[in-house]
């Protein structure tokens, strides 16, 4: 475990001279503000090297703006990240200031692990903060954490294969499930061997948008199960079909990619599905993997839906450890992160579209051509997008889990749609202790 | 000591022996503050959070025997134990024939014998390390070695760590590679043998085989029961391998999905810390269970020479 003392060989003479003039008692107070010396920082994210890289520049320049605060990073990729995350809460030594998303926030806001925001609002100034966003990290009114940016799933797809299939890109704003299946079906037989018309579509985040489009949702606001098993089921039937199309990679190679979420190491990051679903924020990373440009568009059947099932929501939340001995100066980190233009030209889109209006603003020159695709993405999806999204209540996060776990079974033909969709609703509410 | 029969206390011998008691204690002081706070204290923690529900965030709350009682329907729970028990019966004595072969193979006479000990050991250093599951993932993934191997005959190859029916095989085949520490420790006991029984034996006329059979394999049980008692208890305990490989999920659909790694999923992973501690408890039984049951059927088998 890391322990929370500031580095040794820095603080040795301050330690060293307290001990002479007082009692060695007196180091382990050496960091505090009052003192006249540095306060130090723990930033905890998950993302790859590139995401790291940034991070550390935007940690130089907050620290160039505030030197009596000093921050270090930590860094681990998705997976690992939450499992050490959990440990270090539990142990009394999470990062003052943690990177989370999606239904964290409240799983551990709901446990006490996270600060109030509006304790430091003085710090931490969120009017500019785009609303929907800043509501991901609301629970109960209160506000466990700041978005990074806005970010949408989004169907990825690839030109080049397209273009290698001779088949011609979608109308992506009117397409829908039948057109998405009736192109993975022509790119199928037209690829050249070892590329696929699709990567698995099969996530939670799709079965939000897929549920929404009927008028469900994964989960509804008093946090029960909203899925319908018949939804699920016409979910299945259409994956089991793109399977035996060949449109979508046999079973086997699903699976081993389950393990192993990096952008780098998926079906689209590698240059071999032509079609995909992703959050647009992975835009970026996909890109540089796959060494192609890559495109963005709106996911199938939003058109035609009842209503539409994509919505804009906060890519991560960053959020302050209730634990932590300097909620202030985690809070002015914190708003430098949202608020400060100079690191938004930085970090740009790698954590969301800016959720603060004017720190987008003063990105955009500054964007490459990639980039720029996903502003326009956002912006473009945003007088589109259907009602904010119901996050999971506690419990939720083991439904990746679980989906996984069914997903498996379905795509080897040891369990059938029908089963599996009972099998998910079942294991979903045990898991949110419905 | 004879205590209070009337006769007058010997003070001076009791007294020494005491001082040695208490430097003896001394020295042993560090360790036995290291145990009882490193291992009695969690341990004991551990017991007590079994009968509670406890989140890792917010302090633990009683519940009983509760956590105990989900266990008898938990469906993953059982198919932990399915993928457990495959695991231990099948790679166990897998890897100690391949040991026990190569160990016999490595006595006869090999020129070179300490180079081959040393190659043969190293696999068993490297194997829970997490460089080698990663490098396992590459060879037995889609794209892997032995895919491109199998590609060269014209055979086409499935992701072998991704298929249900042969992800298990696959740690199987890592631990498996690991026969070199039983293999170092069964090389010691052949060395036990006296040369004289197999001498006498080939006099009467009894081949290699034979001679294999009637008194290599009998004067090594004792042996044999050491390295599957231990080799038991470490398989039941396999954690990193099958969590490096299936990405902490013990996928795909469970099928690598041992007991640690479920006891750790949901501990770390779904914040059940109470109920992962009472997994650990039940845990503790089925090896204690085991062991007590090979101790018990090594009185059938095992031969202790006297």
């Amino acid at each position: 475990m890391r322990t929370r003392l500031p580095r040794p060989r820095r603080l040795a003479p301050v330690c060293l001279a307290v001990a002479v003039a007082l009692t060695a008692a007196g180091c382990g107070s050496g960091d505090d503000p009052a003192s006249g010396g540095t306060v130090e920082l723990r930033f905890g994210w998950w993302g790859n090297a590139d995401r790291a890289a940034a991070t550390q520049k935007v940690i130089a320049a907050f620290q160039a703006e505030h030197p009596t605060i000093k921050v270090k990073g930590e860094t681990t990729d998705f997976n690992a990240y939450f499992d050490k995350l959990a440990t270090e809460v539990a142990a009394g030594g999470a990062p003052d200031i943690i990177t989370l998303g999606g239904a964290y926030p409240r799983e551990y806001g709901d446990r006490g692990a996270l600060l109030d925001i509006a304790k430091v609002g003085d710090r931490l100034k969120t009017d500019r903060i785009d609303a929907a966003a800043l509501g991901n990290g609301t629970f109960d009114n209160v506000q466990y954490g700041v978005p990074s940016g806005v970010n949408a799933i989004s169907a990825v797809l690839n030109p080049a294969l397209f273009q290698a299939a001779k088949v011609p890109l979608p109308d992506t704003d009117t397409w829908t499930w039948d057109d998405y299946q009736r192109i993975a079906r022509e790119l199928a037989v037209k690829l050249p061997a070892g590329r696929y018309a699709v990567a698995d579509p099969t996530r939670t985040d799709m079965l939000d948008v897929f549920s929404r489009q009927r008028g469900e949702a994964l989960y509804t606001a008093d946090g029960k199960v909203g899925i319908s098993t018949r939804t699920l089921t016409d979910w299945w039937t259409m994956t089991t079909a793109l399977r035996d199309a060949k449109a979508s990679p046999p079973a086997a190679t699903t699976a081993e990619l389950q393990g192993q979420p990096a952008p780098e190491q998926s079906l689209m990051g590698r240059g071999l599905a032509a079609m995909a679903f992703d959050w647009s924020n992975q835009a970026k990373a996909l890109t540089t993997a796959a060494g192609q440009p890559l495109e963005l568009h709106r996911v199938p059947g939003e058109s035609t839906a009842a209503q539409p099932g994509q919505w804009l929501q906060a890519s991560q939340i960053y959020s302050i450890n209730a634990r932590t001995r300097h909620q202030k100066e985690a809070a002015t980190f914190v708003d430098f992160l949202v608020n400060s233009p100079a690191a938004g030209r930085i970090i740009l889109t790698d954590r969301g579209i800016p959720a603060n209006s004017q720190v987008r603003a003063a990105i955009l020159p500054a964007l490459s051509l990639d980039e720029s695709r996903q502003v326009k993405y956002i912006e473009a999806l945003t007088p589109k997008a259907g009602p904010p999204l119901v996050i999971g209540p506690t419990g939720s996060t083991d439904t990746p889990g679980i989906l996984d776990r069914l997903n498996v079974d379905v795509l080897f033909g040891r369990t059938a749609p029908a089963a599996a969709a009972e099998d998910f609703v079942k294991q979903v509410r045990s898991a949110i202790k419905e | 000591m004879i205590g209070r029969t009337g006769t007058r206390p010997v003070r001076a011998p009791v007294s020494w022996r005491r001082r040695g008691d208490r430097a003896a204690y001394l020295f042993l002081a560090p360790w036995l503050l290291g145990m009882a706070v490193f291992t009695l204290g969690p341990i004991l923690a551990s017991l007590y959070l079994s009968f509670t529900e406890y989140s890792l965030v917010a302090p633990p709350e009683w519940l009983g025997l509760e956590n105990y009682r989900e266990m008898l329907d938990d469906s993953r729970l059982r198919s932990a134990l399915v993928v457990t028990f495959t695991y231990v019966f099948v790679s166990v004595p897998v890897q100690l024939t391949l040991a026990l072969a190569l160990a016999v193979a490595l006595n006869s006479g090999v020129r070179g014998l300490r180079f081959y000990r040393s190659v043969y050991y190293l696999p068993s250093l490297l194997a829970g390390s997490v460089s080698i599951a990663i490098l396992w993932r590459q060879v037995f993934g889609g794209q892997g070695l032995v895919n491109q191997l199998l590609d060269r005959f014209g055979i086409q190859g499935t992701s072998w760590i991704g298929h249900p029916d042969y992800a298990l095989g696959t740690l199987v085949v890592l631990n498996a590679w690991t026969f070199g520490a039983p293999m170092v420790i069964f090389l010691a006991g052949l060395r036990q043998i006296p040369a004289m029984y197999h001498e006498a034996a080939a006099v009467d006329g009894a081949g290699r085989v034979a001679r294999f059979f009637r008194i290599t394999l009998p004067l090594l049980t004792p042996i044999i029961f050491f390295n599957l008692v231990l080799q038991v208890i470490d398989a039941f305990q396999s954690f990193t391998q099958a969590f490096v490989i299936s990405g902490g999920t013990g996928g795909p659909a469970d099928s690598t999905l041992l007991y640690t790694l479920y006891l750790y999923e949901r501990g770390f992973g779904s914040f059940d810390m109470g109920y992962a501690a009472a997994l650990a408890w039940f845990l503790l039984v089925v090896i204690a269970a085991l062991t007590a049951a090979n101790f018990l059927l090594a009185k059938r088998w095992v031969f202790y020479g006297d």
